[in-house]
Parts: structure tokens; C-alpha cells; sequence
């Protein structure tokens, strides 16, 4: 890898060092060293909170489908500058696909690596739906009982972006010394990601109890779908929970003076 | 064999429901007393995290109750409620919760009937679904 190839000034990848790969953000000049693909991490996350300090110059960062989709749910919201991003597409391999349940593992332009294809469905949700709700409900009281409310999840979703005046902040929606924090927290959560999840499953990996939030993420996905037609990640519309009945943007959201 | 009782939350808008409430009372319409009404100013103001919160922590029922649409006193805010609804009863199937113990429903001021109506149905339906299985639950 080149900069010259990218005519960025900064660079954001995966890099190995030191015995452990991690997200390395390089100014041109220095040395990029060596670069890895293999590991799955959400560089967008990364992105989001350094931006902020870099005033100008453009960036390239590697980005798999999932990192590309939540770009675009950034770009829609002005927290980035698209014209400032320079992407290099990479295409996860197999178990990367497999642990994700990835269903569209191909960016839209591939730099690095061999198309594959997706898998078709999460087995998990296959089995909660067929399920009756009494048993659904058991399986996810056990599982969200677990949580210990590190936030691992919220820190490094990449569109989990009301940083200081996020709600589950609010000692009147969970409580104080709540561990686990009780299902409004999960509930509340899936809610306000709905228009904005983009299935990196970066929450799931992060989890230090192994709680499969990815898969309920995937089942309100569906909902999403099922509901409005609507899939988060595309360029050009608007989250369905932001408009009217006939689709027209909500009074206040129009810059009307 | 004690009949089960259910607890059930109403939020009424101000401006619609909640004076349909009042017509209901006045007129002396006879109803169950087992819903609890909340006065908000627009249903659109009636959080997700309110109706999640409840009903994790036990309630048997939530109720929420606005403006038709068109007659919204915000103009748009009944509109929200009506868009964020079926994801919010979707989420609840999705986690085991059974989805017909939320509703929405738009009454207006001078429909002290339906108030009534609404209310008398909503409180049969939970006592058929019987309680939230989330009121045992320790968390």
C-alpha cells in the first residue's frame, strides 16, 4: 500500500506491532508498516472520534461492506464530510462471512481481496422464531441478564453517535448500581439503533458475556424491512421514524425560517 | 382461586384524549379501575423508553392514547407516534413479549364513549393474556 496510490494525507487501517494488531491512523511521511485485513475491527468507530481533531486533509480507510453502510449513515447525518473519505474496499473471507452471518459480504468497489458470497440466514433467529414467546422470552431473560452495563456494545458501534446526551445515561430510566441493568436498557437500545444497525457485529464481539446481540439485532432488522421497506446504509433516504404518515420530512426537520 | 387484577398504564395526550377521559367521568361512564392515566402534553412525547420501562419491570399493560390524525395540536406529533408504534410492538415479539399488550389508538375530546369502550376492551384483553410474565422475573 501506497499513499500516493490513494492521494490521501492520512491513513486508517488494521496494523500489526509490537505482537498485536490494531487500528493505526498514519500521516503521510511515516512508515505504514505492516498492514493486516484479516482481523475484523470497526475502523468507523475509530474514525468517528478522531475526525473531529482533523481539520482538513483527506483520509482512506479500509472499509469491508458493513463499514461502507455506516459511512453512509454518517454522511446522511453531516457528521462526516463524504468528499473528505477516500474508501478502499476489502472483502471479508470466509469465517470472518461465517462468524458475521454476514448476508452481503461484497463492497461496492473491491480493492483488496476475493469476492465471496454471504450466508443466507443466522441459524439463532431461525430457531427464536419458530420458537413460541413464552420460550423466546426465557432465552433472551437469560441472555441479557449477563450484562454487566460496561457499554462495550454502545462504545464501539460506529453509529452510536449522541454521545453526551444519550439516554441510557438517565438515572431514571437505569437505575443506579442496576447490575444487570434490566431489559429497558436492551429494549431501548435495539430501538434507537433500528434506523441506524448496520450488522458490523462489532457489539457482539465486543461483549465481555458473550450475549448474541448481533442476532436480535438481525431479527429487528427484518422488522425494519418487514415495516417500512426500509434498510439502514442506503445513500439517498431518510429513517422512515423521521417523516410523516405520507413520507414528507416532520415540520421542525425542514430548515424553514 | 383469586381473579387476576392487571396493572395497566394509560398515556392520554392533553389536548384529546385526556378531555375525553374527563367527558368519560363526568358522564359517569362505567369502567374497569384498573388502568392508571398520564397526562402528557402530545402522544408523540410518550418515549419508547417509557413504554420498554414499563413493561420490563412488570406492568401488565400499556395504553397510548392521542389525537386522530389531522387534529393534532403540534400538528405532526400523532404522526410520529403512528410511524414509531408498530416498530415498538415489533421489538416486543422479537423479545418474547406479547405484542398485544401495547395499543394505540387515537380518541378525541368529545368521545367519551369510545374512552370508554377502548379502556373496557383493552382491560379484557390483558386478563385473557394474564400477567407479565416479567413481574416474577429478578433482574
Amino acid at each position: 500500500m501506497a499513499f500516493d496510490d490513494y492521494k490521501a494525507d492520512y491513513l486508517l487501517v488494521m496494523r500489526a506491532e509490537h505482537g498485536s494488531v490494531a487500528p493505526a491512523f498514519i500521516s503521510k511521511g511515516e512508515e505504514i508498516g505492516d498492514v493486516r485485513f484479516d482481523i475484523p475491527y470497526q475502523l468507523i468507530t475509530v474514525l468517528s472520534r478522531i475526525y473531529p481533531q482533523i481539520p482538513k486533509g483527506k483520509i482512506a480507510v479500509v472499509v469491508r461492506k458493513c463499514d461502507e453502510l455506516a459511512l453512509n449513515e454518517l454522511f446522511k447525518r453531516g457528521i462526516i464530510d463524504g468528499k473528505r473519505i477516500f474508501k478502499i474496499g476489502l472483502a471479508c473471507d470466509e469465517n470472518i462471512i461465517d462468524k458475521c452471518r454476514c448476508p452481503d459480504p461484497v463492497p461496492s468497489k473491491v480493492d483488496i481481496g476475493e469476492p465471496k458470497k454471504g450466508v443466507a440466514e443466522d441459524a439463532t433467529v431461525t430457531r427464536l422464531r419458530k420458537m413460541s414467546p413464552d420460550e423466546r422470552l426465557k432465552f433472551w431473560v437469560r441472555q441479557f441478564r449477563k450484562c454487566n452495563k460496561c457499554f462495550g456494545c454502545t462504545i464501539t458501534c460506529p453509529v452510536c453517535f449522541c454521545e453526551n446526551q444519550c439516554v441510557l445515561g438517565e438515572r431514571t430510566l437505569v437505575a443506579e448500581k442496576s447490575i444487570p441493568p434490566g431489559l429497558a436498557f436492551h429494549l431501548v437500545r435495539s430501538f434507537h439503533m433500528a434506523d441506524k444497525c448496520i450488522e458490523c457485529g462489532e457489539c457482539e464481539r465486543a461483549c465481555p458475556a458473550e450475549i448474541p446481540l448481533l442476532t436480535f439485532r438481525k431479527m429487528v432488522h427484518a422488522d425494519m424491512k418487514e415495516l417500512y421497506g426500509f434498510t439502514p446504509g442506503d445513500e439517498k433516504t431518510v429513517s422512515p421514524l423521521l417523516t410523516t404518515l405520507e413520507g414528507e420530512p416532520l415540520e421542525d426537520e425542514k430548515n424553514v425560517c | 382461586m383469586t381473579e387476576f387484577n392487571p396493572t395497566i398504564l394509560a398515556f392520554c395526550c392533553n389536548w384529546c384524549s385526556y378531555a375525553g377521559a374527563d367527558l368519560a367521568g363526568v358522564s359517569r361512564l362505567q369502567m374497569p379501575p384498573n388502568v392508571h392515566v398520564i397526562r402528557v402534553m402530545c402522544s408523540a412525547s410518550v418515549k419508547p423508553e417509557y413504554v420498554f420501562k414499563a413493561l420490563s419491570e412488570g406492568i401488565d399493560g400499556v395504553l397510548v392514547l392521542g389525537c386522530h390524525i389531522g387534529d393534532c395540536h403540534y400538528l405532526t406529533g400523532n404522526h410520529r407516534t403512528a410511524k414509531r408504534f408498530p416498530l415498538a410492538q415489533k421489538i416486543l415479539n422479537d423479545v418474547g413479549i406479547d405484542e398485544r399488550r401495547l395499543k394505540l389508538d387515537w380518541v378525541s375530546a368529545a368521545e367519551g364513549e369510545k374512552f370508554q369502550t377502548v379502556i373496557t376492551e383493552f382491560v379484557s384483553q390483558i386478563k385473557q393474556l394474564g400477567p407479565n410474565p416479567l413481574r416474577e422475573v429478578k433482574f
